[in-house]
């Protein structure tokens, strides 16, 4: 076993854990920072796997995104430092089905899928950047160019819902 | 023997953020200033909170010492005195110094009490305010230089520095890393006489050293970001490189604190409005320009 197949197998593991470790806790900021460090881990796989830009590109977003989502799970739920011991689990066996589907599901992608011919040559980091410029103002440009307008649109609607939402407050 | 020097580097850099930030806050130079405070802090009881949350607790100290000390790791002090080159190198800088972030919130939440988790949560909002002013002038950088490595943006100035070619970007990112390094005005976080101490409130000794270490580590990390990407990094004649990067830093440093304890401290609500109404839009002009600027007089 090699030492990337070795870091790969580490990275993925502690990603896993953390991903359980999301649903063990009782506390809010608990749940989310492991939800951080599980995201992190993924982006250390893609270090692993020679990605780089789309590594550092990953643990850069989650710390922010994931951050922002423990102060709005601190201010929206009744318990946010787990004191009263709120389960974080809800409709248990629902949930516990759903969840068993979509892992073999997706263990069954990955095993039976057809992956082609396995990638010899990897570009250097440094031309994957150059590459995934190009890709970005070119083949995929509409696509990206589409999600982040489709983002844009729910910032507005948001920030519209919660300034509307102040002023009826600040009315009653 | 370049591990041995950088080490060296770093040690020597944080000693004198160290004396210089006592030096902004209390306006005398003490040279043995920081050798005090760290024996003080060895010798002193490291209090517990009742209810804390450990983990995060003892973890934020230690995460804002790896993400500072991880930031400066794509800094270039001369030309092969650097920790790794790596082709994303000014988009690691923010990715390691993201986490300053996670530790500031663990700090503030870990020892449950009011003072520290104010401090935590503000300096998200805080983040919300430097985070786009610390990515777009970057990317300016990398447009000129037309690679994310910090060593091909140094030399990318070899003509003209980037504080003359691009001033915009460099006026946003100095404020930008200003808040990212929580200096005043921006030191929202840990207030002092306003939220006595926040984040840090609750530390005391090895734990506050760590703590404090880790803020100067961040200090450093921010003033060589700014000499790599504006100021020419190592670029200057008569003395050795190193010794260019050396003034550089140090200047840049000094000029931060100093300059910041001049100013009242801002809100955050106020940091927030400016940063958006008036940050952001600077900060497109500036790439517009810049992009036509690269086009037209490819200097």
């Amino acid at each position: 076993m090699s030492l990337q197949v070795f870091f790969l197998l580490a990275f993925g593991g502690a990603a896993v854990w953390f991903g359980i470790v999301v649903f063990l806790t009782h506390s809010m900021v608990r749940s989310a920072l492991a939800l951080l460090f599980s995201q992190t881990a993924i982006g250390a796989m893609f270090l692993v796997m020679q990605a780089e830009f789309l590594g550092v590109l990953q643990i850069m977003m989650m710390a922010t995104e994931m951050s922002i989502m423990a102060i709005f799970m601190v201010m929206f739920m009744m318990d946010p430092g787990g004191l009263g011991e709120m389960d974080m689990k809800h409709q248990r066996k629902t949930s516990l089905a759903a969840g068993l589907v979509a892992f073999f599901g997706a263990l069954a992608v990955a095993v039976f899928a057809d992956w082609g011919p396995l990638a010899t040559d990897i570009p250097d980091a440094g031309e994957q950047v150059r590459l995934l410029g190009f890709e970005l103002l070119g083949r995929s440009m509409l696509i990206f160019e589409s999600a982040g307008l489709t983002i844009l649109t729910a910032m507005i609607a948001a920030t519209a819902l919660a300034v509307q939402a102040r002023e009826r407050g600040a009315k009653a | 023997m370049s591990a041995v020097l950088l080490i060296l580097a770093l040690t020597v850099g944080v000693y004198a953020v160290a004396v210089l930030e006592d030096w902004a806050s209390h306006n005398r130079l003490r040279l043995l200033g920081p050798v005090i405070s760290t024996l003080a802090l060895l010798g002193q009881e490291s209090v517990l909170h009742r209810k804390n949350d450990r983990l995060f607790f003892e973890t934020a100290p230690i995460l804002l010492l790896v993400g500072a000390l991880l930031s400066l790791a794509i800094i270039p002090l001369a030309p092969g005195l650097i920790v790794t080159d790596l082709a994303t190198g000014a988009l690691f800088f923010n990715a390691a110094l993201a986490y300053v972030l996670v530790a500031l919130i663990m700090a503030g939440w870990g020892p449950d009490g009011a003072y520290g988790m104010i401090g935590g949560w503000r300096f998200l909002g805080q983040l919300i305010a430097y985070a786009m002013l610390v990515v777009m002038p970057i990317t300016t950088v990398a447009m000129r230089a037309e690679s994310l490595s910090t060593i091909t943006i140094v030399e990318s100035q070899a003509q003209l520095w980037n504080i003359v070619y691009q001033p915009l970007g460099f006026v946003l990112f100095a404020i930008a890393g200003m808040a990212m390094a929580f200096v005043p005005p921006f030191d929202l976080p840990n207030a002092e006489g306003e939220l006595a101490g926040g984040v840090e409130a609750e530390y005391t000794g090895v734990r506050r050293m760590v703590f404090r270490l880790g803020r100067m580590v961040l200090i450093l990390s921010v003033a060589s970001a700014t000499t790599v990407f504006y100021l020419g990094g190592w670029l200057g004649p008569w003395l050795p490189d190193w010794a260019w990067s050396a003034i550089k830093i140090l200047a840049v440093t000094a000029l931060m604190l100093a300059g910041g304890r001049m100013l009242p401290r801002v809100r955050e609500g106020t940091l927030l409005a400016w940063a958006w109404k008036l940050g952001i839009p600077l900060a497109l002009v500036n790439i517009f320009l810049v992009g036509v600027l690269v086009l037209v007089v490819p200097l």
